[in-house]
């Protein structure tokens, strides 16, 4: 009997043995065959997703630490049209707390596109009002749930504290993150940082290194916050008591190329940069100090006079006798007045900003000589300013089709060639540098990754010698002291020139309207200040002496104020062992 | 007296004794359940582990989604700070004190020793610590088999290769 029992079991046993030894090898066949390694693929390939880290933009602060970008959390408000029980309710609240249509975005949503399931209401909302919104919704989920299906999801904006503030210098960035114009055209790379690709793992279980993505580069400028709002008001209030057209004003340091103001005409607040195709009608209005070349007129004439020193073609003191008329290449050259100054010593020349003498002395140096030192100058090459959007301009030499011998005389004083006004301040920096220029910069530093990177002073070359630079610092002081200009200001002695210039067409140049400037430095002694003024034709008067030269000592009088220069007096005082 | 020569064979009596059925059940049954409790320790371990990975890796993940809110909140703070100081509020603020705007010919110029005028800003915070090594242990995401793989092979042998002096 108990043998019977025996086989039983071994019997039993063996079965189940042989059911288990089948259970493994299938179960070895199946994780080794074909099938399994296309699964293993599958699974391989949906156990981890790419994603994608994107830094916060950097900050750009002005040269005192003032914020002038920077980011703030905006708010995509949509609805969920499954779970929205409610949607007259939504379209009220939404409708109510962000100003909008109620009846709009009620048809928006019992209409939406075929096959949307979530249907963008508003974007760009505000914090405040997204929180008002949400308090509303959190309020009637206790109640009837009437606003289930609205959804928030927060985004980062770039934010431009300021408003318009220095617009023309810092651009702006486009809803997809792309820097536009000025700062944020230029350093987008650098604003905009590395996003970094994570490959994350699907399963929630399975822990993972997060990537350290490093925020976008933080910029300092070369910009005085206070100093800048004080030049756009003046700029402002000049085209209006002027009746200009447009205009534009720098504020450099002769010294080290730092521009401590830029203001163009007109500005925008960054804040609402959609609203940049009806403000601009084309891309080189958005900054006329980088972006516009236009003829100078006679501001150029400090250019001619320091090639002129330069190659020895004339000294201070040399006489001309003034006709009021120079023929050259078969087109007579007359003074702006149409007069003849007779005998005029050199700083005659640029006091009474004589066509004719500049003229002479164009063409006495030959065009090689003349040419050779704009060339030196950067007329008709790009500056390097780091602002996007530069323009060279356009300098016709000799050989070039366009180019006739009159040329050479009219490009003396500032007609047939295009400068832009950041072009010509790098130009004359020389003057007050001693011979040398400077490029000009707005960045004054860098912020990443805890250190701050100074950008370093650059030199443009050095088109004059020093002892040009010098005394023809004192010609232009001393034009501006027997002209009693407008532009001086008291206790302080400054050295610069006029430019009236006539604006070219498609026929000649048109009739009765200007384009006027200024360009000086102060103090001559030591220069820290070097401001271009530029005012489209204005109306209250077409010269640059009326108009620009004003504006000038406006602007003199606030960096005076704002960057400490004490007067001339006090700092020689000062200056006494 | 005469002794039969007699071959004797001496038989030994051996006791064989057997081990009880039921015994030898118990004995199995006992390292049956040995075993069982081995893979019971062993799977606890690694559920533990596993629980624990899991539970570090969701307080991680909520761990920087509050860095990058703390870190939004202070980019909206700064922002909010650059609005509330921006030149036109602090002109109008200015304003509404009674302050006015200076002018040229109401400031006097005082020689202070030791005196330096201010410099433009520095806004370079001491250097950040940047992770160099993953920051998570192998122990959160390497599993029993890994670190039963780990100890099973070699670690790699080096060889420097490098230009002597």
């Amino acid at each position: 009997m108990r043998q019977q029992y025996a086989w039983r079991s071994l019997v039993l046993a063996g079965i189940l043995s042989f059911v288990g030894i089948l259970i493994i090898l299938q179960t070895f066949r199946i994780q080794n065959s074909p099938e399994a390694a296309v699964f293993r693929a599958q699974a391989a390939a949906y156990a981890n997703v790419l994603q994608t880290y994107y830094p916060e933009r950097g900050d750009i602060y002005d040269r005192s630490g003032h914020l002038l970008a920077g980011n703030k959390t905006v708010y995509e408000i949509g609805v969920d049209l499954q779970n929205a029980t409610d949607k007259h309710a939504i379209a009220l609240a939404v409708g109510v707390e962000l100003g909008l249509n109620p009846d709009d975005l009620y048809n928006q949503m019992i209409n939406p596109p075929a096959g949307l399931q979530y249907l963008v209401l508003a974007d760009y909302v505000d914090a405040d009002k997204a929180a008002a919104l949400q308090q509303l919704k959190a309020a009637t989920d206790a109640q009837n749930n009437s606003l289930a299906g609205l959804e928030f999801k927060p985004h980062p904006q770039r934010s431009y504290p300021e408003g318009s503030l220095a617009s023309n210098v810092l651009g702006f960035v486009n809803r997809e993150g792309r820097g536009y114009f000025g700062i944020e055209e230029k350093y987008n790379n650098l604003l905009a940082g590395n996003p970094v690709q994570v490959s994350v793992p699907t399963d929630p279980n399975k822990a993972f290194d997060l990537p350290h993505v490093p925020n976008g580069t933080t910029l300092v400028l070369t910009i005085d916050r206070d100093l800048q709002a004080a030049v756009e008001q003046i700029l402002n209030d000049s085209l209006t008591k002027y009746g200009a057209t447009n205009g534009t004003i720098v504020v450099m340091n002769p010294r080290n190329g730092e521009i401590l103001a830029l203001a163009s005409s007109p500005q925008m607040d960054l804040n609402q940069f959609w609203n940049y195709g009806s403000i601009y009608h084309n891309a080189s209005e958005f900054d006329r100090a980088v972006s516009m070349p236009y003829e100078p007129g006679s501001v150029i004439k400090i250019l001619t006079m320091a090639a002129a020193l330069d190659s020895g073609t004339t000294t201070p003191n040399a006489t001309y006798l003034d006709t009021g008329a120079l023929l050259v290449g078969g087109a007579t050259i007359r003074n702006w007045n149409d007069q003849a100054w007779g005998v005029q010593d050199m700083t005659g020349c640029l006091e009474n900003s004589l066509n004719v003498c500049l003229a002479m002395l164009s063409t006495k140096m030959g065009a090689q000589t003349f040419y050779g030192y704009m060339n030196r100058f950067g007329i008709g090459h790009l500056t390097g300013v780091d602002l996007a959007g530069e323009a060279a301009g356009r300098l016709k030499v000799p050989g070039d089709a366009d180019w006739y011998p009159v040329d050479l005389a009219t490009n003396a004083f500032g007609q047939g060639v295009s400068v832009t006004p950041i072009q010509l301040m790098m130009a004359a920096s020389a003057v007050p540098d001693g011979g040398r220029m400077v490029t000009p910069h707005v960045l004054y530093a860098m912020v990443r990754d805890g250190r701050q990177y100074s950008v370093p002073t650059q030199y443009a070359g050095s088109p004059i010698s020093a002892d040009t630079a010098s005394t023809l610092n004192q010609m232009l002081a001393v034009s501006l002291e027997r002209e009693a200009s407008s532009a001086l200001v008291p206790g302080y002695r400054i050295a610069g020139k006029t430019g009236t210039a006539q604006i070219p067409d498609a026929y000649g140049y048109e009739d009765g309207v200007t384009n006027a400037s200024f360009l000086g430095w102060g103090p001559v002694d030591d220069p820290q200040f070097m401001i271009y003024v530029w005012l489209e034709k204005p109306t209250a008067s077409i010269w640059g002496s009326d108009t620009a030269a004003p504006t000038f000592a406006q602007v003199a009088q606030k960096t005076i104020l704002l960057l400490n220069i004490p007067p001339d007096s006090v700092r020689k005082e000062i200056a006494k062992p | 007296m005469n002794i039969p020569n007699v071959n004797y064979t001496v038989h030994y009596v051996v006791h064989a004794y057997r081990q009880a059925p039921w015994r030898i059940q118990r004995q199995w049954i006992g390292t049956f359940m040995l075993i069982v409790l081995g893979l019971a320790m062993v799977a606890s371990l690694y559920l533990d582990v596993t629980a624990q990975a899991a539970l570090t890796g969701r307080t991680i993940q909520n761990l920087s989604y509050e860095i990058s809110a703390g870190q939004q909140a202070n980019a909206d703070l700064e922002t909010k700070i650059g609005e509330l100081t921006s030149t036109y509020v602090m002109e109008q603020r200015a304003a509404a004190l009674g302050y006015q705007p200076v002018t040229a010919n109401q400031i006097q110029y005082v020689i202070v020793p030791g005196y330096t005028a201010p410099k433009p800003a520095i806004l370079a915070a001491a250097p950040e610590l940047k992770p160099s090594a993953p920051s998570i242990l192998p122990e959160y995401t390497e599993s029993l088999m890994d670190w039963f793989d780990q100890r099973l092979t070699p670690p790699p042998t080096t060889s420097l290769i490098g230009n002597s002096q």
